[in-house]
């Protein structure tokens, strides 16, 4: 089964119970669920060479509650894993903006983990409008 | 018959005036829009939208065609309208894909399109049931007419519209067989037809602005170099001159009309930095590729079956080839241009673009703004080929001007040698094969080695599965006949020339390699090439359908007169398979007349018969044009050719008789743009061998002194 | 390697600042071919942190999927006055930093 189509299966239940090849090294089968976790980027991107990226998480980042980590993961790169942030109470807010490639349309996902243990995703589809001229038939 | 949402004024002085695309008063707004396709009006009229580009090839009317017809509605009060780019972005993305490319428009989007077409009707006859508190299951349309069959009751589209538009989406929807098709299937007359004979069209270079201004612009003549400076005195008192814009990798010269801009240009001292490109001709380049062909290493296998080296090793016979293409340039008739203002915070563009899409997102990536805040109008192109889809270049060039000229309209328009000279040009191409044949002269082995540069690649930037670009490998990789020992290899070799897609892309070039090497095995085995091919061809494979349809169309087992040859080919290409048979005679002097040929299409469905009849024979002239005349060759880093006196297309009178002969076996939907041309070069040099024993192994034809009668 | 942060020069105590760095740097994807066919090797910055007063307040770990010249922004909260110091290495072992005062009232 291909990488997007575990993701497809993922996002479209709200607790995961499903193995996961690509959360998993992550998560190690822990449930996933939606929310909490809001990934900003453009709807369109002329080439996929530097697409901007905003990932946020809603936490206090007290020590007894704060987001862990975000990983970014890509449906499509070669690389899924595309980057891991390590965070803490130190940071004050779970927020970070880069700029990111993309290997073409794909959805990316970012997956947050709390210090509870839990683990919440927001996603965000991207179009890389040049790579039209090679992208499958019907993706 | 048609009009388009582009706000057309005649101006004073009798030009038509484009005026600004205002989302206010978007006809979007004014009629209900049953859903994003389908718009229908009071009195009737229905809306079709069009996402995608109009360049000739039809596909505007085809994919209205499929809405029409699930929608059941009067063909003659359909109206074809672009779907605006700040509208999608606005309604994230509800148009889908835009582009134009890879013959993917009707198969890519056939089933949406008919769908939003079923659902649009369903949603109709719902509002008119609810109006006559009747069951929905009573109601029929047709024709735009809606009727209750029990009471006999009718109604039309336009008078419910505004219900309709009410209601939700139904969530499923029952299309047609296609062998109920009135309106797809049919050969409609274009809907653009009356609008290009009365010259109505607008195409991106006819984009007329008030106090708009015209820019001339120069590219490094080597590719790759970089501006060193400018002597902008020396012209800037010429007259009409308004600017001289010096870019990291172009020059603008900006006036007040384009000629002043173009001559100012060409008296401007420019210095370039070259780079190691400078060094480079079609020598150097073609020894580059040839030295990929024997590379140890730096090579990646695409295809393998079996064990090549014992099937070549058992063979009784084995026979070998190099095969070339070369260089090519789109020569689209309208050059690259593009036509923007970027006004506070707002970016408006004009251009002729295969994918509306990307050229938004290029215009905003550009100007530094939101996408929201960028409105591409639409319009028809003068050509595409493939240029104008996967790179944007004259519209970042476009919107990099109008955004140094402030608030002033600027028309950026290339002259014919800047387009020949920077194009993205179709990748040459140097393959070796080697095949083994049995005692019967069969084939047990195939070999094949491509050296050539990679579009995805060194274009897209998008990282190759296993290293094998496709496009590159492309007929050879998937090559159909049964064949137990086969080994396809790819050397990535990319020369400094920037390589793109160009119609019909890797089977511009391979199919003709492969078909003519195929004739090689025949004539080795002493088999009619015909047979041959019908007898390596698993017999319920799509290319063995349509090789034995052109065949027999062109009446393959018949006699010909005296001096006339045929040659055959047959490939796959976008999901349709095609194949061609060449008739032509030859004289002493190497003039050959193409008596005719004869083309065959199966691409499953059609849906405008005329319209593939029209490419088909299209492509034709295109592939025609490519390989008696088509190299664009290298002299010291730059292109030496710059115009259509040294970039030969065909004229009129060169035109062959083509009969189309439309093959399609249904159940799968295949593209039509481009995989008319595949076929037709093999088929015509294998014609050539039969009449003179010539073996063309590289194109264009006129280097081997054949001249088109 | 070069790089240019971001950073307020003065912050309240308890106040949660932005802090951003752009690193020059290829993040070569091994995708690319010299002229000659060769691949260029891949190199990317894997390994990044953020160094407050001697204390890691974020650690990114990259890969080709971060764009070429790395731009990092994150957040931290200003305690003290003192030094941010930044430190990455690629894939080829080059090491890279940058330090910057920060003052807290």
């Amino acid at each position: 089964m291909r990488r997007r189509s575990f993701l497809v299966v993922l996002l479209g239940l709200a607790f995961g119970a499903r193995a996961d090849p690509l959360l998993d090294p992550i998560t190690k089968g822990a449930p996933v669920r939606q929310g909490r976790v809001k990934l900003d980027m453009p709807l369109l991107a002329d080439n996929g060479n530097s697409v901007s990226m905003s990932v946020s998480v809603e936490s206090p980042m007290t020590e007894a509650d704060h987001v862990r980590a975000i990983h970014l993961i890509s449906e499509r790169n070669p690389e899924a894993r595309m980057a891991s942030f390590h965070l803490g109470p130190r940071a004050g807010a779970a927020e970070i903006t880069s700029r990111v490639r993309l290997a073409g349309s794909q959805r990316v996902v970012a997956l947050a983990e709390m210090s509870d243990g839990s683990f919440w995703m927001g996603s965000a589809n991207v179009v890389v409008t040049l790579s039209a001229c090679v992208d499958e038939l019907g993706s | 018959m048609t009009t388009r949402r582009e706000f057309l004024k005649v101006s004073a002085a009798g030009g038509l005036v484009f005026g600004f695309h205002l989302p206010a008063a978007n006809a979007q707004n004014v009629a209900p829009e049953i859903n994003a396709w389908v718009v229908v009006r009071p009195d009737d009229t229905v809306i079709i939208r069009y996402a995608r580009s109009e360049m000739g090839q039809g596909s505007m009317t085809s994919a209205a065609q499929l809405v029409a017809e699930e929608l059941d509605c009067d063909w003659s009060k359909v109206r074809v309208e672009y779907a605006d780019t700040n509208a999608h972005v606005r309604r994230k993305r509800v148009w889908g894909d835009m582009a134009a490319v890879g013959s993917r428009t009707i198969r890519q989007s056939q089933d949406y399109l008919r769908k939003a077409g079923a659902g649009a009707r369903e949603m109709l006859l719902i509002a008119a049931a609810q109006g006559w508190n009747a069951p929905v299951a009573e109601c029929t349309a047709s024709d735009g007419v809606i009727t209750h069959g029990p009471s006999g009751r009718k109604t039309s589209f336009g008078k419910v519209a505004g219900e309709a538009a009410k209601l939700a989406p139904p969530k499923e929807v029952t299309l047609k067989d296609p062998k109920d098709w009135k309106i797809a299937g049919k050969p409609i007359k274009r809907v653009d037809i009356p609008d290009i004979v009365a010259g109505r069209i607008r195409y991106g270079i006819d984009a007329q602005l008030p106090g708009m201004v015209y820019a001339a612009i120069a590219q490094c003549p080597v590719f790759g170099g970089r501006l060193k400076s400018v002597d902008a005195a020396k012209i800037e008192g010429r007259r009409g001159v308004i600017k001289v814009l010096p870019m990291e990798d172009y020059v603008a010269v900006v006036a007040d009309n384009w000629w002043r801009a173009k001559e100012a240009l060409k008296e401007l001292p420019i210095e370039w930095s070259f780079g190691a490109g400078e060094s480079a001709s079609s020598e150097s380049i073609l020894q580059f590729l040839r030295s990929g062909l024997d590379d140890a290493s730096n090579v990646v296998v695409a295809r393998r079956n079996g064990e090549l080296e014992q099937g070549l090793a058992g063979a009784a016979k084995v026979l070998e080839a190099e095969y070339f293409t070369p260089y090519l340039a789109h020569a689209t008739l309208e050059p690259m241009g593009c036509t923007a203002v970027v006004k506070d915070g707002r970016v408006d563009v004009w251009t002729s673009t295969q994918n509306a899409e990307a050229s938004h997102a290029t215009a905003a990536a550009t100007a530094g703004v939101p996408l929201e805040n960028v409105y591409v109008h639409r319009v028809q192109l003068g050509g595409g080929f493939g240029r104008r889809g996967g790179s944007q270049d004259f519209v970042r060039q476009g919107v990099q001007i109008a955004k140094a000229m402030g608030s002033t309209p600027v028309k950026l328009l290339w002259t014919r040698e800047e387009d020949t000279q920077h194009d993205f040009y179709r990748p040459l191409s140097v393959v070796r094969i080697k095949a083994g044949l049995d005692a019967s002269g069969n084939p047990v082995a195939w070999y094949s080695r491509v050296s050539a540069p990679s579009i995805i690649s060194t274009l897209l930037k998008l990282p190759l599965k296993e290293g094998v670009d496709p496009q590159a490998v492309a007929s050879f990789a998937d090559q159909p006949y049964a064949i137990p020992n086969v080994l396809i290899e790819y050397a990535q070799r990319n020369p400094h020339v920037p390589v793109g897609f160009w119609r019909t892309v890797g089977h511009s070039q391979n199919p003709f390699m492969r078909e003519s090497f195929v004739d090689e095995l025949a004539k080795a085995a002493g088999k009619d090439p015909y047979e041959y091919r019908r007898g390596l061809l698993p017999a319920a494979t799509k290319e063995h359908g349509v090789l034995e349809a052109t065949a027999k169309a062109a009446r393959w087992a018949e006699p010909l007169p005296a001096g006339v040859h045929r040659g055959i080919a047959v490939t796959e290409a976008y999901g349709s398979y095609v194949a061609a048979v060449a008739e032509l005679a030859v004289s002493d002097k190497n003039v050959v007349d193409i008596k005719r040929l004869v083309l065959g299409i199966d691409s499953g469905h059609v849906v405008n018969p005329d319209n593939v009849v029209a490419q088909m024979q299209g492509s034709a002239v295109f592939m025609l044009s490519a390989m008696f005349w088509g190299e664009i060759t290298i002299k010291d880093g730059r292109v030496e050719q710059s115009n259509f006196h040294d970039y030969r297309m065909m004229r009129l009178r060169e035109m062959p008789k083509v009969e189309v002969v439309l093959a399609p076996s249904g159940g799968f939907w295949g593209g039509i743009g481009e995989p008319g041309q595949a076929a037709i070069a093999p088929a015509i040099c294998n014609a050539l061998f039969a009449a003179t024993g010539k073996r063309v192994r590289s194109l264009p034809l006129k280097n081997h002194g054949f001249e088109i009668a | 390697m070069a790089a240019r942060i971001q950073l307020p020069g003065r912050a309240r105590r308890g106040e949660v600042i932005r802090v951003g760095i752009l690193i020059q740097h290829p993040m070569e994807t091994g995708y690319r071919l010299e002229v000659d066919g060769r691949k260029v090797p891949k190199n990317v910055i894997r390994s990044f942190a953020c160094r407050y007063n001697g204390v890691e307040v974020f650690r990114a770990e990259m890969s080709p999927g971060i764009a070429a010249n790395p731009f990092l922004q994150f957040h931290t909260v200003a305690l003290d006055s003192g030094e941010l110091e930044f430190s990455w290495v690629d894939d080829a072992g080059q090491p890279g930093s940058a330090r910057e005062a920060i003052e807290v009232i």
